[in-house]
């Protein structure tokens, strides 16, 4: 991009709110933990920063599937209630003596055919996402109380790099959570899928007019979130040690507050799963200080709920005014 | 619309019509409920059924205006709103003693306010309808919980209030007959007979055509959030008079009956088309549905799934009208 047609004054202006937009995370999430480190003596503890790791590795996996879906300025709010089914199934399986490996495999295969019945409505039905997936909420909620049918499923980790292991401190999880993050943010920039998903996030028509298959690429997106969504399930059993009827339900704002506060556009085309992955331990490293600092848990929905708002104001307000001055020099 | 276009309509548009789709499924899913249970057409279970009814219509009204509004309008908040309005309420009847008709009023105002903070966000600012009326749902949901720590208020059976949500008035509970009904008769009137209705439609069909004939389009659409805030507190004022305590959780899950029943009422989701008649038809099968399920044992927890699967099955059958309309 040159600045020669721009007054040296807007060009500055421009150059300041782009670095503002990518530094305002890392700035955040330094300033928070100096405030948490001194509010809460024992918030930089090891021990403690692995806890939030194992805790919050569930959610990083929704994160990252999430954040496909917002790029393509799309949205799933039924990962939450799908993330139960897959959990109880999963358990169940385990517990009945299913070899762990063949668990993960079906997990991951039934998270992805979750993921199918959404894309299903939203590409091949052409309901609006927030529609369709708010439906299939609806339902995968009542499935899992059906199947949970008044019986808690108890489990343990079902392969030790899904459950809270550490070797030497350092939690399992986290590595697994790490890779999965290195994959997407490789294929989001360098592979076709990725690129695809961004050009059809900023401009639907304008992809499918330069030979994007739109209708595909968005079909496999929303089964890359279902495949996600099944190997956080598996987390999670690991993580709580127990299926109940409503599992996995309070994860799916977080999951979308992550991504968002990550500095991905919710309007599509603009972001990826690193920014997400920031997003999130802001977020986890958030929930965590409150609560080492005495706050009652209550409070959490509103910490978060206040986060996204601000996050979304600001991501739009300054995307505008960015629009506008490029507007300008046109 | 003339006396001339309709007559001119052919059978076939009549039959196409939504609302005649939906007055034929009430009948048959009454029928079939009847069926199912001998209780089900007495006129104690119609009262009963009509009270459950009178607190989602007006969630589902708000939502219908916010929709109608265009530009991607959804309003995933109006159950916390609910809770909170209604938990507000509670704190100003118990804990300070006041009337619970002025705690009533004061939360409708603050419903309105609550809507307000939608629609700076969404009208001024410019920010997508979805992620901020989800994030004021866990909001103003996490701000009931921490007003009253997960308890529930009460000191509502004061004054005459119960009357409002517990008594009937020549056999039509009063909540309906004195709230939801008259608010229905105004915002359908108010849709088809004044310039408010006309803007409406044309604000939600194209912002810069409505901007063009000299709509204030952001103002509008601020108004439409305030509305379906105000209304969404107008349900917590019916709850907390019908069931006489406040729960945090009490509107918890109330945005899907309210988004599910503005759509099979045949609000395109779009904006700008559909008729708040329509969404009157859609509350009736949503309550006869649900009063059924319920009359036949399948509880709470089961008609949740069925309202996803009736919200999905919905947004199929308006997607595949348009797409007749069209071709």
């Amino acid at each position: 991009m040159t600045a020669t047609a721009l007054s040296p004054a807007a060009g500055t202006t421009t150059r300041m709110l782009t670095l503002l937009r990518d530094a305002l995370l890392p700035i955040l999430l330094v300033a928070e933990v100096i405030f948490f480190a001194v509010a809460a003596p024992a918030f930089l503890s090891a021990a403690n920063l692995a806890n939030v790791v194992i805790n919050s590795a569930d959610l990083a996996l929704l994160a990252a599937g999430m954040t496909l879906v917002v790029l393509l300025a799309g949205i799933d709010v039924s990962v939450g209630p799908m993330l139960g089914v897959v959990a109880w199934v999963g358990a169940t399986l385990f517990v009945s003596g299913l070899p762990p490996l063949l668990v993960v495999l079906v997990a991951v295969l039934l998270g992805g055919a979750l993921g199918a019945v959404n894309a299903v409505l939203i590409v091949g039905g052409r309901i609006s996402p927030i529609i369709a997936t708010l439906g299939t909420a609806a339902v995968f909620k009542t499935v899992l109380f059906l199947l949970w049918n008044s019986t808690d499923v108890f489990a343990g980790p079902v392969v030790p790099l899904l459950g809270p292991a550490r070797a030497g401190g350092v939690p399992l999880v986290g590595l697994v959570v790490l890779a999965v993050f290195a994959i997407f943010a490789y294929v989001l920039r360098h592979r076709v899928f990725g690129r695809r998903l961004f050009a059809i996030g900023n401009d639907a028509e304008g992809a499918r007019l330069l030979g994007v298959p739109v209708g595909r690429t968005s079909f496999a997106a929303y089964v890359l979130v279902g495949a996600l969504v099944g190997i956080a399930a598996l987390i999670y059993v690991g993580r709580v040690g127990v299926v109940q009827a409503t599992a996995g339900q309070e994860l799916t704002l977080p999951a979308i507050a992550a991504v968002v506060v990550g500095g991905t556009s919710i309007l599509g085309g603009e972001g990826g799963v690193l920014r997400s992955l920031g997003g999130l331990v802001f977020i986890a490293l958030l929930q965590n200080g409150v609560v080492l600092m005495g706050v009652p848990p209550l409070w959490n929905g509103v910490l978060v709920g206040v986060a996204v708002a601000l996050a979304v104001a600001f991501d739009v307000l300054t995307r505008r005014t960015l629009d506008k001055r490029i507007g300008e020099r046109k | 619309m003339t006396t001339g276009a309709l007559a001119g309509r052919s059978i076939r548009d009549r039959v196409g019509d939504r609302r005649v789709f939906l007055a034929v499924l009430v009948v048959v899913l009454g029928a079939v409920m009847s069926l199912l249970s001998p209780y089900f057409l007495q006129v104690s279970n119609l009262l009963a059924m009509t009270q459950y009814g009178a607190v989602i219509g007006l969630l589902a009204l708000g939502q219908a205006f916010v929709i109608l509004g265009g530009r991607g309008g959804i309003d995933l908040s109006v159950g916390s709103v609910l809770s909170l309005s209604g938990i507000v309420m509670g704190v100003l009847a118990q804990n300070l003693g006041l009337s619970p008709w002025l705690a009533a009023a004061a939360a409708v105002v603050l419903g309105a306010l609550l809507g307000s903070v939608n629609g700076v966000m969404v009208a001024r600012l410019g920010l997508p309808p979805l992620i901020v009326t989800l994030s004021t749902l866990f909001l103003y949901g996490a701000l009931a919980q921490v007003l009253t720590e997960g308890g529930q208020l009460g000191g509502f059976d004061r004054e005459g209030f119960a009357a409002l949500g517990q008594s009937a008035i020549l056999g039509v509970p009063t909540q309906v007959l004195l709230v939801l009904a008259p608010m229905f008769v105004l915002a359908i009137w108010a849709q088809n007979r004044t310039a408010f209705g006309r803007r409406l439609h044309q604000v939600g069909t194209s912002d810069r055509a409505a901007g063009l004939v000299g709509i204030d389009v952001n103002r509008l659409r601020f108004r439409l959030y305030c509305l379906s805030g105000a209304l969404a507190a107008l349900g917590a004022v019916v709850t907390n008079a019908w069931l006489l305590t406040a729960r945090p959780s009490a509107g918890t899950g109330m945005e899907l009956q309210a988004i599910t029943i503005a759509v099979l009422g045949g609000i395109d989701i779009f904006g700008g088309r559909g008729h708040l008649s329509g969404v009157l038809l859609a509350l009736a099968v949503v309550v006869v549905l649900s009063w059924g399920l319920q009359l036949a044992q399948v509880g709470n927890s089961v008609q949740t799934g069925i309202l996803g699967l009736v919200l999905v099955g919905a947004a199929l059958l308006n997607n595949l009208i348009s797409r007749k309309a069209a071709g």
